[in-house]
This record gives C-alpha cells, structure tokens and sequence, in this order.
C-alpha cells in the first residue's frame, strides 16, 4: 500500500493588520501500519482538530508519529493530544526553542518543557520513518525547520509558507537565516512534484504552480447584541475566489 | 484603581479555527500595575503594542490576575514571568487533571506555570487590593473569578467569560457555560448585579439600561487573503468604527 496524505486543515494564506492568523496546515499521512501527524496547529485549532480526526475514523491514541515541522506556536501546540505517538523534532529545532526560551516572537517559554513530557524523539538528518515516507531537512525559516516527503509530495511546513514564496522563489515569512531560507525553498521546489505549503493550499509544482484544493472560511461575529450574527464568508476556489456579507 | 483596556474581546467564531481574542485590562494605582489575563497567542504583539502605548514593558507588569486557565487567557502568561500570578485556587487544582472533555484548559497549564510565582486565590469575595475586589464566577469553567472595580460612576465588573458577550446580557443566559450551565446561570445573575459597568471576555466594555447596551470601546481590524499565487489579494475589514450598524466591509476585491 503506497503513502496517502490527507488534510486535516488546509493553510490559509491570510494576514491581519494587528494580531497573527496562525491558520497554518495539518495533515494526515496514513501508510501500512503507521499513522502519522505532521503538524498540529495552534491551540486554536484544538476541538476543531478534534473533531476532524474523529470524523476522518482516527482515535488520537493510535497515531504512531507526530512530525512537527518546527516548533512555532501555531505548529506544535496540540501535539499532547497524541498521547502514544513519538513526537519527531529536529535536534537544532529542540536546542534553538530551548535556547530561545521566551525571547523567540514565535515560540513560547514553555513550548519545549511541555514537550519534554511527551515521547520526545529528536532527529537529525534525513531518516526514513516509514516506506517512502522520508523527513527533508529544510532549515531557514527557523533553524531546525524540517519537511516530510511521501513519495513526491511535499509537506512543506513553513520553509515553502505559500504557493507565493514557491512563485516569487524566496519565503516571506523568514524568522531566522533567509539565505538558507531560499536554498531549503529551491530545493523544496525540485524534489517534489506537489507541494503542501505552511499556510497555503497544496499545489503542483509544474508545468507551472497552480493550486490543487480550494478551502472555504466562515467566520460569524455580531456588532449588534440584540441582532443577527454576521457572517463573512471566504472561498478560494481558482476561478472565483471570493470575500461576501450577507446582502452582498 | 484606574483601569485602561488594552484589547477589547472580539466575539468572533470561525469553522477553522477559534479566535480566542479576549479583553485584556490595565489596572493602575501608583503601587501596583496589574494584568487582567494574557490573551491567546495571536495577540501577543497586540498586547507588546497596547502596553507600550501605556508607557509599560512587560517586565514593568508586577501583577497578573488569571480569571481562568482557559488557553485563551493564559497563552501570553510567559512574557511575565517576574511577576506575581493571581490564580484561582480551583482552577489551578483542577488543571493538575483536566476533563477528558474540555478543550478549554490545556492539559499542559501547569507546564506553562512551571516556575512561576503563584498566589492562589479561595473561591470567596476578598478584596485582594484598595477597591478591588475578587468575585467568584464558576460554570464556564470550574473556578473562573473576576474582579469589581470600585469606581464612582457605578463599579466596573471584569466578569472574563462568565459574561462572555453582551449578547449574553441581552439574552439573560450564558453562551458558553460549558463546565457547569446551572453554575454559568448564577454566574451570569452575579456579574451583572455586581456594578454598572461591564468587561466581557470576548466582546467590548458596555453599560446596560433597560436591557439596551451601550458600547465603550470601538475596533477595526484589516485582512488579507491571499487567494492567487501572483500576488493578488482581497482586503477585507471588521470595523465598529463607522457607525451605528455593522459596519462590515469588502474592498479591493
């Protein structure tokens, strides 16, 4: 049986002006006997998650490996939820969040020592952890930034965060070394043939990039409290990517 | 005590991932400078820039009071480590062994405290310093408490999550009362009996009068989607700012 990936969420290519989106990938890959997380969102992400993966048939229990792709806030804080599971961090990731200890903008204080009550098992190098289905080092984003191929599809993380950086060859969101950043994109770019970026919707690679998923976003929020709650709705399907109110 | 908002509550939901962007509240006497809760994660620069703005570093905050461990409340609690942590015994205890079911308090709260140095607050009204006062609002988690602010004009009532909008004012129930609704019903009665001016968890200070609200603080916030690889995007906007009506705005597009 050959190495499936499926979505748990899709990353979402999206900014605001004061506080950070966070909307960042999760995925799903399930080969022969081993059930892997790559990634597990913010916090935020949590009943949502699970109840995705209770939807999807997956009882957190029995996911054998979590890959963290590096250890921003909005990328390891549910690992806990997977209770049985080697948690796969790369050795530099580990040091560097330990070493950072509160002054990293995007990693938390207690990020490693939560972490370290878990059956932490840092890597280094490009092991296989499961027929095709290898860990690509691919630091510049943050030092110990890793990526998992299977077969010839990339989960990314954030050293590709968007079909933009793949397009504009060079990552925007770079917190630590950009000319690394740009060579682990490169190199991203030429060992795949489909990627899943950090926080965009998995695309193929050539002949050109052009997304192959589409997400929908709805967020509900009154101004009113005697009224209606409003609802914005956002799409990205290709040919019609959208942002509508009601009455629009 | 003078209290300064420093992030309204937004009470905001979305089907991918929760907003979690709650009131964060200065209070100041010339003694203490004290923290009413630390936000989620997502406005940890938000909060750098709202304290700046007051003239304050995170290191110059002495006090923090944690209404709740609610991930939301607590995300930020690592910029102060130097300071005193005010935490509801209750929650504090219970945060040694969660609920299966909750989703709310991180089975890794007491990881995120580790170190720190903590004063545990009994589930009574005490008045912890000149005219503030705690209040005990459980049902939305197990041992949530606010703060009643003694002030002229009428007290102002930090109710965190046991108020969680003024939707609930309005509707005279809790929204999200999960831990314990009957509890969260009480609560609710409480908060509201407690002053005259009310700070929600997740939505703006307001005053109420005849069942009719009167906001005391306005938002805008911008958004960008990227949805194309060639750099074009949509601007979005979630204002209160440009009048009475939801003022919710598409632009750009």
């Amino acid at each position: 049986m050959s190495a499936a990936i499926e979505l748990l969420f899709t990353g979402i290519s999206a900014e605001a002006d004061k506080f950070l989106f966070g909307a960042s990938t999760v995925a799903l890959v399930r080969v022969a006997d081993e059930l892997i997380i790559f990634d597990t969102g913010p916090y935020a992400y949590r009943p949502i998650l699970q109840g995705r993966l209770r939807r999807a048939g997956i009882d957190p229990g029995a996911v054998t490996k979590v890959v963290l792709s590096h250890l921003h806030w909005d990328n390891a804080a549910n690992a806990d939820l997977f209770s049985n599971a080697d948690i796969l961090v790369h050795e530099r990731e580990l040091n560097a969040a330990e070493a950072a200890s509160g002054r990293d903008w995007a990693i938390p204080e207690y990020t490693a020592r939560a972490l370290r009550k878990l059956h932490l098992r840092p890597v280094a190098g490009e092991i296989e952890i499961a027929a095709d289905v290898r860990i690509v080092e691919l630091p510049g984003h943050t030092p110990g930034s890793i990526g998992l191929i299977v077969g010839r599809q990339l989960l990314a993380g954030d050293a590709v965060g968007s079909a933009k950086d793949a397009v504009a060859e060079r990552i925007a969101s770079c917190a630590g070394d950009e000319e690394a950043g740009t060579a682990s994109l490169k190199k991203a770019v030429a060992i795949s043939e489909i990627i899943y970026p950090g926080h965009d919707r998995p695309f193929r690679v050539r002949p050109t990039i052009a997304y192959i998923a589409d997400y929908e976003l709805r967020i509900r929020l009154f101004v009113d409290p005697s009224g209606q709650d409003e609802e914005l709705h956002f799409g990205a399907a290709a040919a019609k990517s959208f942002a509508t109110w009601p009455g629009n | 005590m003078q209290v300064d908002l420093l992030i309204p509550g937004l009470p905001a939901k979305a089907d991918h991932f929760l907003f979690g962007i709650c009131s964060l509240m200065l209070l100041r006497d010339g003694k203490r400078t004290i923290l009413f809760d630390t936000g989620p994660y997502r406005v940890r620069p938000m909060l750098v820039e709202a304290l700046a703005a007051h003239g304050l570093a995170p290191e110059q905050i002495d006090t923090v009071f944690v209404s709740h461990l609610h991930w939301d409340h607590i995300e930020n609690i690592d910029l102060f480590r130097h300071a005193e942590i005010l935490v509801p015994r209750l929650e504090f205890e219970y945060a040694a062994a969660i609920r299966p079911s909750d989703w709310g308090t991180p089975p890794y709260a007491r990881e995120m405290l580790h170190g720190m140095r903590i004063a545990l607050l009994d589930e009574r009204e005490q008045e912890i310093f000149p005219g503030v006062r705690t209040i005990p609002l459980p049902g939305h988690s197990v041992g949530l408490q606010g703060l009643v602010v003694k002030a002229e004009d009428g007290d102002l009532v930090l109710a965190s999550d046991a108020l969680w909008s003024a939707r609930d004012a309005v509707r005279g129930h809790p929204d999200v009362a999960f831990f314990d609704p009957e509890k969260g019903r009480q609560s609710l009665e409480r908060a509201l009996g407690a002053g005259a001016v009310y700070y929600p968890g997740h939505d703006r200070p307001f005053t109420l009068r005849d069942g009719r609200v009167t906001y005391l603080a306005q938002y805008t916030y911008q958004l960008r989607f990227s949805f194309q690889p060639d750099g074009r995007d949509i601007r979005t906007m979630i204002s209160t700012e440009d009048g009475p009506q939801a003022a919710l705005t598409a632009g750009d597009i």
